[in-house]
């Protein structure tokens, strides 16, 4: 017999793919995200982001403002963890430039970006219960802390996001003794608000069954992809700046670097986040009682602030994180060119492979375990 | 007690709102009930009694209709100011005096808000859907009135034999208005909603039914009023505790407690322990000891039995709650309207009036749904003091204190003591339940769809079905209301 008898084995029953369109204005995806997910019944075979909404040129705009104003702008890019984009720029501006920070910046500079850490971290916390489906009880209780140490961010920065502090040579304002005793008495009770958080969420049922082997990140595949920060350190990387190319004042403090030692899934992030935010906490009680006295900034604060000609390249740990950032300067009051390497453009890029054979209302748990922001994707 | 300024605040504004909602109710069913009837029973014609008669028996209706709107708009406040004190927030205090009137503005806006029907939507199914949703709850409390009142002579037209049977097939119908609403909507996350909400609904069903079937095998009927009458007289005959196999030791108690002369007798003749032993040795049970030629073999096997009726009757309590949960789409179980993962869900393209249908039935599914567990294991209208203690407490010269202040308004019918006493426990304990619901919505997470279904399959319903074989035996071995 010919070949146009031969019987197609394909099953019959296949139901059709389903497209669906998730976001840009989907209540959960945070952000300006669109995923195109094509669903069989509620199983997402593929995914494809679609990045860009929220693109604001923001390396174009380094290079037509002046290192003063974009010190300003650059806060916006990650505008949860503000301090990070600031010191990534200022740590590459001081590369170039090659001037020296003095020491009690730099520990100011590590002490609010461990509280920025924190504060991240506590709004990660709060949203992705949500993204759970806890949508009106716990989500609220990170927002208390937060709280507090958005009210410090406003004392000693006059602003409670953008807070524009860390400048290039060293910090904007000293702060006064009753803002470090305020910090000093949030450190005391902040390891106890914790355990109340720990209290609720791990141990819950609901949630240990939403989160425990979805979403698992395998190691190779996270370092195929260039995943940083807490997302690849839950998956078994060592990686995390502070230790692995220490820089400012972290040698000589003492931290752990909580690492798992398995590849990681949903549950795995949320509870690497948390000891994070433990160690955090530690590092600004040693700060606080390390904190020497002295100039706050090795470089004039003016609005005609030059970085002299040169090119170099610096990178903080962020809570999202590897920041860094590339500078070309010649010489002049603003920058030639500048490049940026956003740790949450890089971690999305893992979402498909994560995503795939997973149920529709896993992907936001999962979307939301990597902690990604959208200005830092799209910048 | 950190938030005990707002406590106190939800206290106020919960007293206030169900002054307004017990006024507003009161005086319609007594306008229409007893006031208009009795100016028409001076004319001596046909048309004026059978005007009479129809106001009668239009005031269940009426009652029902003044009541769901104004105590859907409480709840919603109940459950947000609730929220927020779990949840370390104020919660809505702007509109009017401290928040009082947020949910009234909120409905006048709803009621104002452009009705859209999205493009390529079915229209009439778009339309009819929330009706369905909504019309049940409003039938198929019915035959509660008649339980919550206390058998009240307007309500008592309300009741139906197999009450509870009809209540259950009434409260599966919005999962038709669901699925219909999203079907008819022309959105994916509506259609992916509806039809979540019918699996969930046919899965959490059963145990739901189960459970109330337990009780109904205690309670050796369907008559949601026989029910409520067979635990009258304090918590310990309420069903909760054990369907009625308390029974006994209550009036063991009773009698060692009571001081009336005749009683002191009785325990005279008949020791605290004969009535016991008298109450714990069911025919079945002694036919048990004569067997074996020993009596407190009788006993034993009761006392066996009281244990393991307690213990079904609260897993039967706790199945309820989870099935009625999953049943009226709250968090844990809310997937039908998932906002992380579809938007609203069913009502994602509802707007205007017709979305404050779905909200309004919301809310009355959940007050209906405790109704009926208040109804059910919660002994309705009854007071949890048992007769006994509360004579010891003073409760006779209370009752007869408040029938004294409430004289004038008894003189015109205004009142009736019994019934009034019934519904302000029923909406205690109502309630209560409501903000159970709310502390649970304050605290979990949502399950996965997959979840949702191994939970209710393969843990509730067998669960349930064990629950009902053992209450099967276990009522043989003792006297449960049905004996006594």
């Amino acid at each position: 017999m010919a070949t146009d008898t031969e019987v197609d084995l394909t099953p019959r029953l296949k139901t059709d793919e389903m497209l669906i369109n998730m976001g840009p204005q989907h209540p959960a995806t945070h952000g300006v995200l669109r995923l195109i997910l094509t669903l069989d019944g509620e199983i997402v075979r593929h995914t494809e982001p679609i990045l860009g909404h929220l693109h604001r040129a923001q390396e174009w705009q380094g290079q037509n403002r002046t290192w003063f104003q974009y010190q300003a702008l650059i806060d916006r890019v990650d505008y949860l963890s503000g301090m990070f984009t600031s010191w990534a720029m200022a740590r590459a501006a001081e590369v170039v430039d090659g001037c020296e920070v003095p020491e009690r910046a730099e520990y100011l500079r590590v002490m609010v970006s461990e509280m920025n850490r924190i504060t991240s971290h506590l709004l990660w916390l709060g949203t992705y219960l949500i993204d759970l489906g806890a949508m009106f009880g716990f989500p609220f209780y990170p927002f208390r802390e937060r709280e507090k140490l958005l009210e410090l961010f406003e004392e000693i920065a006059g602003q409670r996001m953008m807070f524009n502090y860390i400048r290039i040579g060293g910090v904007m304002r000293n702060p006064k003794d009753a803002w470090l005793s305020k910090l000093k008495k949030f450190t005391e009770e902040f390891p106890d608000r914790v355990d109340e958080y720990e209290a609720i969420v791990t141990e819950n049922p609901i949630f240990l069954k939403r989160t425990k082997g979805i979403g698992i990140l395998r190691k190779e595949l996270g370092m195929d992809y260039g995943i940083t920060g807490p997302s690849i350190r839950a998956s078994g990387v060592n990686i995390d700046l502070r230790r692995t190319k220490p820089y400012s004042v972290y040698p000589k403090l003492k931290f752990d670097v909580p690492v798992n030692d398995r590849d990681g899934d949903t549950f795995d992030r949320y509870i690497f986040r948390i000891r994070e935010m433990r160690q955090s906490n530690e590092i600004i009680k040693q700060c606080l009682d390390m904190l020497p006295q002295g100039e706050i900034s090795g470089k004039k604060q003016i609005a005609g602030l030059r970085v002299k000609a040169g090119e170099g390249f610096a990178a903080v740990e962020s809570p999202r994180g590897t920041l860094g950032c590339y500078i070309i300067s010649n010489g002049s009051d603003r920058a030639y060119r500048i490049k940026w390497r956003n740790p949450s453009f890089c971690n999305l890029s893992i979402l498909p492979e994560l995503l795939k054979n997973h149920p529709i209302a896993d992907v936001m748990a999962i979307f939301g375990s990597i902690d990604v922001i959208l200005p830092d994707v799209d910048r | 007690m950190r938030n005990g300024a707002e406590i106190l605040k939800l206290g106020t504004l919960t007293i206030t709102w169900w002054c307004i909602i017990f006024g507003a109710v009161w005086i319609a069913c007594y306008l229409v009930g007893v006031a208009i009837p009795m100016l028409l029973s001076s004319y001596d014609s046909d048309a004026a009694r059978i005007t009479a008669e129809t106001c009668r028996a239009l005031t269940p209706i009426l009652s029902v209709l003044v009541f769901i709107p104004i105590n859907a708009m409480f709840m919603v406040l109940f459950e947000r100011r609730g929220l927020a004190i779990f949840t370390v927030r104020l919660g809505p205090n702007r509109v009017g005096p401290d928040g009082y009137l947020q949910t009234a503005a909120d409905a006048v806006k709803l009621l104002f808000k452009e009705d859209i029907t999205p493009h390529g939507a079915d229209a009439f199914m778009f339309t009819l859907a929330p009706i369905v949703f909504f019309a049940p709850s409003i039938f198929g409390a019915m035959p509660l009135l008649a339980a919550v009142t206390n058998y009240h002579e307007l309500f008592q037209i309300v009741n139906l034999p197999t009450g509870i049977f009809f209540i259950l097939a009434a409260s599966s119908v919005p999962v038709v208005g669901i699925v219909m609403g999203g079907w008819a909507s022309n959105n994916k996350y509506s259609l992916v909603g509806g039809l979540r909400s019918a699996a969930q609904a046919i899965s959490y069903e059963i145990p739901l039914v189960l459970s109330l079937v337990t009780i109904c095998l205690l309670a050796g009927s369907l008559d949601v009023v026989e029910i409520m009458k067979q635990q009258a007289g304090g918590i310990l005959n309420w069903n909760i505790l054990g369907g009625g196999a308390l029974r006994g030791l209550d009036s063991a108690l009773a009698l060692k407690f009571s001081n009336s002369a005749p009683a002191l007798q009785e325990l005279s003749a008949k020791s605290f322990d004969q009535v016991l032993k008298t109450a714990y040795s069911d025919p079945a049970a002694a036919a048990l000891g004569l067997v074996a030629g020993q009596d407190s073999m009788a006993t034993i096997a009761s006392i066996i039995a009281v244990v393991v009726l307690m213990a079904c009757v609260l897993i039967a309590a706790g199945l309820y709650m989870t099935g009625a949960c999953a049943e009226i789409n709250r968090i844990p179980f809310d997937l039908p309207e998932a906002e992380s993962e579809l938007v609203s869900g069913y009502n994602t393209e509802y707007s205007g009036i017709k979305f404050a249908i779905f909200f309004l039935a919301e809310f009355t599914n959940l007050f209906v749904v405790a109704s009926i567990f208040v109804v059910m294991f919660l002994g309705g209208g009854d007071c949890p003091v048992p007769a006994w203690l509360g004579n010891m407490l003073g409760g006779p010269q209370m009752a007869s204190a408040i029938n004294q202040v409430l004289s004038p308004l008894i003189a015109i019918k205004f009142v009736d003591p019994p019934t009034l006493f019934a519904a302000i426990w029923v909406i205690l304990k109502v309630y209560g339940i409501v903000f159970f619901a709310v502390l649970v919505r304050g605290t979990l997470p949502r399950f996965r769809i997959d979840q949702l279904m191994d939970f209710g399959w393969k843990r509730l319903i067998p669960l349930s079905l064990i629950v009902f074989v053992l209450v099967v035996f276990a009522r043989e071995f003792v006297n449960v209301h049905v004996g006594s």
